[in-house]
């Protein structure tokens, strides 16, 4: 997990350019959006794109979409219960 | 006290309602939905979206793409029974010949005669060619709300006295990159749209073309565009304001325009896309204005979609229609109206004396247009002369560097072509306020920032921004990824930073300027177009933001602007200029002497002469675009010039925005009363000109 974790964490900062924030110094814990990290709603349809593309996942309603996208945590966890054989 | 009304001399409409005025009438009387499947294309094999699509004829490979085919069809029913040309063509548009960009680069086509109409002016271009048009050619690019934008354009060329008679109107087409796009941002309702429903989900994308001919010659009891309102939310670049507070200001600004009181409104159309955010804050904003008395409303776009740039003159066109027929239009798609917006929409159509519509476009970029229509007063020019403008401060950024590097180096004639390089393109601007821009919205912004706020208050009334091929950084990685994923990923951001006018809703941003914010686009003639636009739209005392700006993309402009492609310098670049409508001496005038199109076989030299005719002295002509010492000599010759002749556009680079480096030049040197070196004389009045099938010249003189 916390290696999946990891993996995210790069992702997202390249996916967003998200240039003044080391992957490593994002909080598995820290709301992903809306907090310091400058996310917003274009950068989760972003990461929805991410997500279909690297793990064949499909979110498509926002409720689902706040649970998953709620934290780095959060978000490995929902992969590794949805897409076990992509995270291996 | 309304500013003059341009009269409706005729009404051309095509869209999935129907092919013509009178079969939309029909379709809109019978409150039917034609909403259907998507099937022109099928991207990724997905389960096609319900969608508003026209029944085109079959058509030879290389016929004209599905927009223009479109935008001429509506214009040709605009223009029957005319005699007479159109004066001025202003069209807005969002696609151009994208449909066909699409599935050429698809097919991996890269020969650039394939790509000849991608451009979204050629769509106006062929009209104007078509017609007959010999004066201005526009192309408005506001996103949705591009149609209303260009007829707000027309009416106020006519109050002005820049054209008699104006072809206005919008078409988009249905392509890959609004559909995917749309859909990647969930936009899109999977049931179809269903405006101000409590349970909608999003819009359904449409295509569709709607053309009015302006005539200030038609009898005064005609249907006629009364008046106007453009604002922008400048507060995010694709969600509208929450409380409607952009929505607001167009509403109030076209009531004022056109010496309407809220009271006076029979029927509001509603932009009503049906997405969640636009129809509530269009709602608050439309009880903020009408408070408990609302007017009869509803949205169409839940029979027919939404047609990005051509709904805005779509609905113009259906307002003619309710005033003319009596009709009120019934807000297709509704079965549970939303209890939150509190508004009470036409459930079905009905028929009622109607004597003013309002009609809402808003769109990406926080862009709003409001037009009004209505029984005519007669056409009036607007009363009174006005002051000139004036440039109150300049900006370039080329592939010299930014505005003191390239002045230094076009003042000795030395050539700033060249690309520019990043740490130029990002000047000044924090990393993470650019991180989802790509390079030609980072040039606008760094044009911005070189300029800075030179006049006193702190932001523009206006901005205008100027761009010949868009975006096509983002329209490529859009593109490509789409194509590279089967068609089933689409990238949300590319496809926002895709659209032509993204720059100038950056700009907004950066400046927080809630006026008039019009994106215009057309070759070496966009800093034309957007002079002219910042010229009908800078009230006495205002001031306006000028940028044009055009990127290199290695993949695409190949393909798109091969006269480009082949300078191995790869350059582009931009410019910026604050003016202004203030006495402020030493600040050098600014006049757009001449736009005009050139027919074919038609040498545009002559064309040009004859508008410059009588003209006063200048101690320099520059050329604006690279256009070769002949057509520059022999206009020179034509006007009787002994100054010197300089092909500024040489020095530049031929991109689109490359004319307003050569403006900003000469701009610099008439402040200083400098020489262009080395010493000729000192100029006090330089003469910038463009010789291509757009015409067009300008001059900066002493204030």
């Amino acid at each position: 997990m916390e290696e999946l974790i990891r993996t995210l964490a790069h992702k997202i900062v390249a996916l967003l350019n998200l240039q003044e924030i080391p992957a490593a110094q994002i909080d598995p814990d820290e709301p992903l959006v809306g907090g310091r990290l400058g996310i917003d709603s274009i950068d989760v349809l972003e990461m929805v794109m991410m997500l279909e593309r690297d793990y064949g996942l499909i979110i498509d309603n926002k409720t689902l979409g706040a649970e998953v996208f709620a934290t780095l945590r959060a978000l490995a966890g929902y992969i590794a219960r949805n897409a076990p054989e992509a995270v291996q | 006290m309304s500013a003059g009304s341009a009269p409706i001399a005729g009404v051309g409409m095509i869209s999935a309602l129907g092919a013509d005025a009178a079969d939309t009438l029909w379709a809109l009387r019978a409150g039917t939905c034609r909403l259907n499947p998507l099937t022109l294309f099928c991207p990724g094999n997905q389960a096609p979206l319900p969608v508003g699509e026209v029944f085109l004829s079959p058509a030879p490979p290389e016929a004209p793409p599905r927009t223009h085919r479109l935008a001429l069809e509506a214009a040709r029913q605009a223009m029957a029974g005319q005699v007479a040309p159109p004066d001025a063509v202003v069209m807005g548009t969002t696609t151009g010949g994208m449909a066909v960009t699409e599935t050429l680069l698809m097919a991996g086509e890269s020969h650039p005669t394939a790509f000849a109409r991608h451009a979204l002016a050629t769509v106006a271009e062929d009209l104007a060619r078509r017609f007959g048009c010999r004066g201005p050619v526009l192309t408005v690019s506001t996103a949705c709300s591009s149609g209303a934008a260009a007829i707000r354009l027309g009416l106020e060329m006519i109050r002005r006295g820049l054209a008699r008679r104006v072809l206005a109107g919008g078409v988009d087409a249905l392509c890959r990159l609004t559909y995917c796009g749309f859909r990647s941002l969930q936009l899109l309702d999977p049931a179809g749209a269903r405006p101000l429903d409590a349970g909608r989900r999003g819009m359904s994308l449409a295509e569709a073309a709607a053309v009015l001919l302006l005539d200030a010659d038609s009898p005064p009891t005609a249907v006629a565009v009364r008046g106007g309102g453009l604002s922008c939310d400048a507060f995010h670049p694709v969600r509208p304001h929450p409380r409607g507070d952009g929505a607001l200001a167009a509403m109030q600004t076209a009531l004022a325009d056109a010496g309407v009181d809220p009271a006076g409104v029979d029927y509001l159309n509603l932009h009503g896309t049906g997405t969640t955010d636009n129809d509530r804050a269009e709602a608050l904003a439309v009880r903020r204005l009408f408070g408990p008395r609302l007017p009869a409303l509803s949205s169409i776009k839940g029979a027919m979609g939404h047609s990005l740039a051509a709904a805005g003159a779509f609905e113009a066109a259906t307002a003619a229609l309710c005033v003319a027929h009596g009709l009120l239009p019934a807000n297709a798609g509704l079965t549970q109206p939303d209890p939150e917006l509190a508004l009470r929409p036409l459930r079905a159509p009905s028929s009622a004396r109607v004597d003013t519509v309002l009609s809402n476009s808003f769109g990406f970029g926080g862009n709003n247009a409001t037009l009004v229509i209505g029984r005519g007063q007669g056409a009036a020019l607007s009363a009174g002369c006005r002051s000139p403008l004036r440039i109150g401060g300049l900006a370039a950024v080329t592939g010299a560097g930014g505005t003191e590097r390239t002045l230094d180096r076009l003042r000795r004639r030395i050539s700033c072509r060249g690309r520019i390089g990043d740490a130029v393109l990002c000047a000044g601007l924090a990393p993470d306020r650019i991180r989802r821009l790509g390079r030609l919205a980072r040039l606008a912004l760094a044009l911005a920032e070189a300029l800075g706020r030179p006049g006193p208050g702190s932001a523009p009334d206006g901005i205008f921004f100027a761009t010949g091929m868009g975006a096509l950084s983002e329209t490529w990685n859009f593109l490509d990824g789409l194509f590279a994923s089967g068609e089933r990923l689409a990238s949300p951001t590319d496809f926002i930073g895709a659209v032509h006018n993204g720059p100038a809703g950056q700009l907004a941003l950066h400046c927080g300027a809630t006026g008039p914010n019009i994106t215009v686009s057309g070759g070496a003639a966009s800093l034309a177009q957007a002079l002219m636009a910042a010229d009908l739209f800078t009230a006495e005392g205002a001031t306006a933001l000028v940028v044009a700006a055009d990127e290199y993309h290695a993949a695409l402009t190949p393909r798109i602007d091969p006269a480009l492609a082949a300078d191995p310098l790869h350059p582009d670049g931009g410019a910026a200029l604050w003016l202004h409508r203030r006495p402020a001496a030493g600040d050098p005038v600014v006049r757009l002497l001449a736009l005009a199109c050139a027919p074919d076989g038609v040498d545009s030299v002559r064309v040009l002469a004859d508008r410059l005719s009588g003209g006063r002295r200048y101690d320099l002509i520059l050329g604006a675009s690279p256009q070769g010492a002949g057509p520059l000599a022999r206009l020179a010759r034509c006007l009787g010039h002994d100054g010197e002749v300089v092909d500024g556009g040489a020095l530049v680079g031929g991109y689109g925005a490359a004319p307003a480096v050569v403006a900003v030049l000469a701009a610099d040197l008439v402040r200083r009363r400098r020489p262009l070196l080395p010493v000729t004389r000192p100029c006090e009045a330089v003469l910038v000109v463009e010789t291509g099938a757009h015409p067009w010249a300008l001059e900066v003189v002493v204030g």
